[in-house]
């Protein structure tokens, strides 16, 4: 587009250049014209030459650069280019309107000129004046001629012997011949003796040398002289001059002599003479002019004309393009617009319908672009907001389903994936395996409508494998406005697992308290009887038989009285007296219990130094720790490479200040039970023979109390195999609580 | 009619630089120049034929102008040559039909031939054309010496002039160098 604009530009350069030179080319051309063969230097005249060749050069690139437009708009119409016939069009009306009259004009005026310019010489008229200047030269001739016949015979009369006096007879001829002057010369042309009237000036010219010398040679000569002036011959300065040699005589003196007559010519004569050569000349001098006139009236002229054709057809394609252009620009703009292109269109600046037709045209797109500006945005803005409630959705932890009338699935969060632990695909009933639910739901969405309630709410105990423990789901359920169902749902399985513990709690408190009184006295009762009869007793066996019974009920009395205890223990835990405590020193403290595992190195302890303190209660720390050590060693107790770790570590935010404290103790046992390890912090759960089933329970409820995260996982099996048993266990227990200082290790 | 006008317009102006004018034979026959006692003499011949169209213009009344120019001038490397000396003349020569005279005027003189030969004889030739000096010559510099003799085209008819161009006029030119002995100088 850049290209073109560019190219645009150019060729309007291209075009002012051209026009301005070829309105300077015929300004010159016009002045040429027009002042023509009239200026008396002829300097026009002298350079029309070279000026012709320019002007016909520029008319030469006009006409090259009117073909090139001409050629490139035929092509443009073959090439079917846009608004290429439009233009061609309009320049061929414009071309044609032009170039016509210029046509006609130009053969009228051509003919014209040619027609004037002959007219200008008639060869019957030359003819007449080159007669008519014949004739007058025959009467000056004659007259000259007169004139000589006359000298002669004085010259012969003069000669003769006896003559009268010279001077006398001199002035005797002249009057009688109506001579200006006549006169005797001798050879060197000195005057010897003349006759001139009395008005006549003294100052009178030598005689030209090589008058004499012709009239020495012919003996006469006559010559008509002073008509080059044509003031002066009028004035009577034209002379005949006449020049005879005086026949030899007998009593010659000397040398010869001569005799000189001079007359004027009659002076109508002479007038008529000079007048009818003067017009002879003039007419001639046209004659020759006619050539030049015509090659320069009728070159100028076909020089304007190829000028004005070609200004013509340039002005014609310029004006076809000035009126095309903003209708080009409107259809262009339509295609544009019908392509969905709403961008800003160009407006002409003229000022005329058509460049507000163009303005119009352009506010419409605009207009037209604003609105569909305007609804992309809101489209945006309510994409955004959907995106929002998606992501919201996509982060609930709780379950959301969207079903339709024919229990289908219409969408589902990954929520309600992870919860179910099944894909959830779209538009396909809930999976074969989650028949429990499906069965669930029905008649509850269905009696939604019956009963004309907002919503349902149940729990459901669902096993989703055969192998696991049922998880606990709060249901509940809602029908959208477009009447779909709506199900969401929360796996309450923990919750539902602290309210059982808390139960425990209460429960073991209640037994404990009641059973833990009657205890002493059962076994300082049998002590008693074993005391006082067992003297009594003749009999070995029964003797025997007495210690064994007592022993037993001593020894039950005592297990039962540690179980009492430790279900007290659970259940009236006292609050957390939390000080700051080195957590290193608690798991050494506690290790130095267990110096067997420790040498036999089945309990290994991997610490790291420099931890900080963390607030805790020293005396509950130290059993859970007990506790868990003491799990973990019975975990391995089977395996003859039984090993157990005691791993401490910091963790660290992202600045590198110390976050929080992490224990983990991790056995090679094998592992937790899947049922277990959902429920293993539950009180009176355990997988061990012997055992109250607390020592988790425990370990929970002072993490808790410490604000200690605790996780129970299985270490993946070696195989890889997710299915395989698990290689151990690890618990691990991340104390956020720090004390502000760093103890030392 | 159209198209004819415009190949004769057009064949009318290739031939323009009238050749009829070009006809005439000029040569220099002889450039002489010496040391007068006021001055330089500059002696020269010409063989000059007037050209067929300029004859023709005379004898239908046109005056002829011839114009001789000689210029002794100074060679400057860095400027313009000086001009040593120079001398111009200018002859008229009309044909006058009444009397079948050609008249020859140069200055405010005029004389009158009764042939056209006769009349161009004084115009062919000079023995002693008197160039004035406008500074002594000096024996350590080149100098030129630039004669021409033309007929003046520019003061023909205007009309006549059509076409003729600035550099058709006819005629001699030469350049040529001094020798020292010519401008009176020891060699």
């Amino acid at each position: 587009m850049s290209e073109g604009a560019r190219g645009s530009r150019l060729g309007r350069w291209a075009w002012t250049l051209s026009l301005l030179t070829v309105a300077a080319a015929s300004g010159v051309l016009a002045y040429l014209l027009s002042i023509g063969a009239t200026t008396p230097s002829g300097f026009i005249e002298r350079h029309q030459a070279w000026l012709y060749w320019l002007n016909l050069g520029v008319g030469a690139l006009l006409g090259l650069v009117a073909l090139g437009a001409a050629l490139r708009l035929a092509w443009r119409v073959r090439r079917g280019r846009f608004g290429g016939h439009l233009l061609g069009r309009l320049a061929l009306v414009f071309a044609a309107v032009a170039v016509g009259p210029g046509l006609l004009i130009y053969a009228v005026s051509y003919s014209f000129v040619n027609r004037s310019i002959e007219s200008l010489f008639d060869v019957r008229l030359a003819s007449a004046l080159e007669a008519g200047l014949d004739l007058g030269r025959a009467t000056l001739d004659a007259q000259v001629e007169d004139l000589s016949q006359l000298a002669r015979q004085g010259a012969r009369r003069l000669a003769e012997p006896g003559g009268a006096a010279a001077t006398l007879a001199l002035a005797r001829l002249r009057e009688q011949w109506d001579a200006q002057r006549v006169a005797l010369l001798n050879a060197r042309g000195e005057v010897l003796d003349e006759a001139t009237p009395p008005e006549a000036s003294l100052a009178r010219q030598r005689l030209p040398a090589s008058l004499l010398r012709q009239a020495a040679e012919r003996g006469l000569v006559a010559r008509l002289e002073g008509l080059e002036d044509e003031a002066a011959a009028l004035r009577g300065e034209a002379l005949i001059r006449v020049l005879v040699r005086m026949p030899v005589t007998l009593n010659l003196l000397d040398a010869d002599r001569y005799l000189l007559v001079e007359r004027q010519p009659p002076k109508a004569v002479i007038r008529n003479a000079l007048a009818v050569q003067e017009a002879n000349v003039e007419y001639q001098r046209r004659g020759l002019e006619r050539e030049g006139l015509r090659k320069m009236y009728l070159g100028t002229l076909t020089l304007v004309l190829v000028l004005a054709v070609f200004v013509a057809m340039l002005l014609a394609i310029q004006l076809g393009n000035h009126l095309a252009k903003p209708l080009l620009l409107l259809a262009d703009g339509m295609r544009q617009v019908a392509a969905g292109d709403l961008g800003r269109k160009p407006v002409l600046g003229s000022g005329d319908e058509l460049s507000g037709l163009t303005r119009a045209f352009a506010e419409m797109t605009d207009q037209l672009g604003a609105a569909r500006f305007e609804a992309e945005r809101s489209v945006r803005a309510l994409e955004a907001a959907r995106g929002e409630l998606q992501t919201i959705l996509d982060n609930l932890t709780a379950g959301v389903i969207v079903f339709d009338r024919q229990h289908r699935v219409l969408r589902a969060n990954p929520g309600a994936a992870a919860i179910l632990e099944h894909e959830l695909p779209e538009h396909e009933p809930l999976p074969a395996d989650l028949q429990a639910l499906d069965e669930q739901l029905w008649p509850r969405f269905a009696g939604l409508a019956d009963e004309d309630e907002d919503f349902w709410q149940a729990t459901l105990e669902l096993r989703l494998r055969a192998a696991a423990l049922p998880i606990t789901l709060l249901l509940r359920g809602a029908q959208l406005p477009q009447g779909d169902w709506l199900l969401v749902f929360d796996d309450i399985s923990e919750v539902v697992s602290a309210q059982r513990s808390a139960a425990w709690g209460e429960v073991a408190r209640r037994v404990a308290h009641e059973i833990k009184n009657p205890l002493t006295p059962i076994q300082l009762s049998a002590e008693r009887l074993q005391h006082k009869l067992e003297a009594k007793l003749a009999e070995e066996s029964d003797r025997a038989m007495l210690v064994r019974a007592v022993t037993t009920i001593v020894n039950q009395v005592q297990a039962m009285k540690q179980l009492v205890n430790e279900f007290r223990d659970y259940a009236r835990m006292p609050a957390a007296q939390l000080a700051p405590l080195d957590l290193n020193g608690l798991i050494r403290e506690v290790m130095g219990l267990y110096p067997d595992a420790v040498e036999t190195g089945r309990l290994v302890a991997e610490l790291e130094n420099g931890l900080p303190a963390l607030l805790g209660d020293a005396t509950q720390l130290r059993q859970v720790i007990h506790n868990l050590v003491q799990n973990a060693l019975d975990a391995v107790s089977e395996r003859p490479d039984g090993r157990v770790v005691v791993n401490t570590k910091q963790l660290r935010h992202d600045d590198g200040s110390v976050r929080a404290l992490r224990l983990s103790l991790s056995d090679n046992g094998p592992g937790f039970a899947e049922q277990v390890l959902t429920r293993a912090f539950e009180p009176y759960v355990t997988t061990k023979s012997k055992g109250t089933g607390l020592g988790l329970a425990v370990v929970k409820k002072i993490a808790d109390e410490h604000g200690a995260r605790i996780r129970l996982s299985n270490l993946a099996s070696a195989s890889n195999d997710p299915g395989g048993p698990p290689q151990g266990a690890v618990v691990s227990l991340t104390f956020a609580n720090l004390a502000g200082g760093s103890a030392a290790s | 009619m159209l198209l004819r006008a415009l190949v004769t317009v057009a064949f009318m102006f290739l031939l323009l630089p009238a050749p009829a004018w070009a006809q005439g034979s000029a040569s220099l026959e002889q450039l002489q120049l010496s040391r007068g006692e006021d001055g330089l003499r500059l002696a020269y011949g010409v063989k000059l034929e007037l050209p067929r169209a300029a004859e023709d213009a005379l004898h239908k009344g046109v005056p002829l102008y011839f114009a001789a120019e000689a210029r002794v001038a100074r060679k400057r490397w860095y400027w313009r040559d000086a001009t040593l000396g120079r001398a111009e003349r200018q002859w008229r020569l009309s044909y006058q039909a009444l009397t079948r005279q050609y008249r020859l005027s140069t200055g405010g003189l005029h004389q009158s031939y009764e042939g056209l030969n006769e009349a161009l004889t004084a115009v062919r030739r000079a023995s002693a054309w008197a160039i004035e000096l406008r500074e002594e010559p000096d024996p350590g510099a080149a100098y030129v010496l630039s004669f021409s003799l033309r007929l003046d085209t520019r003061q023909l008819p205007a009309p006549l002039q059509i076409g003729l161009g600035a550099e058709a006029e006819w005629g001699v030119r030469s350049e040529r160098p001094v020798h020292p002995a010519e401008l009176g100088l020891a060699s």
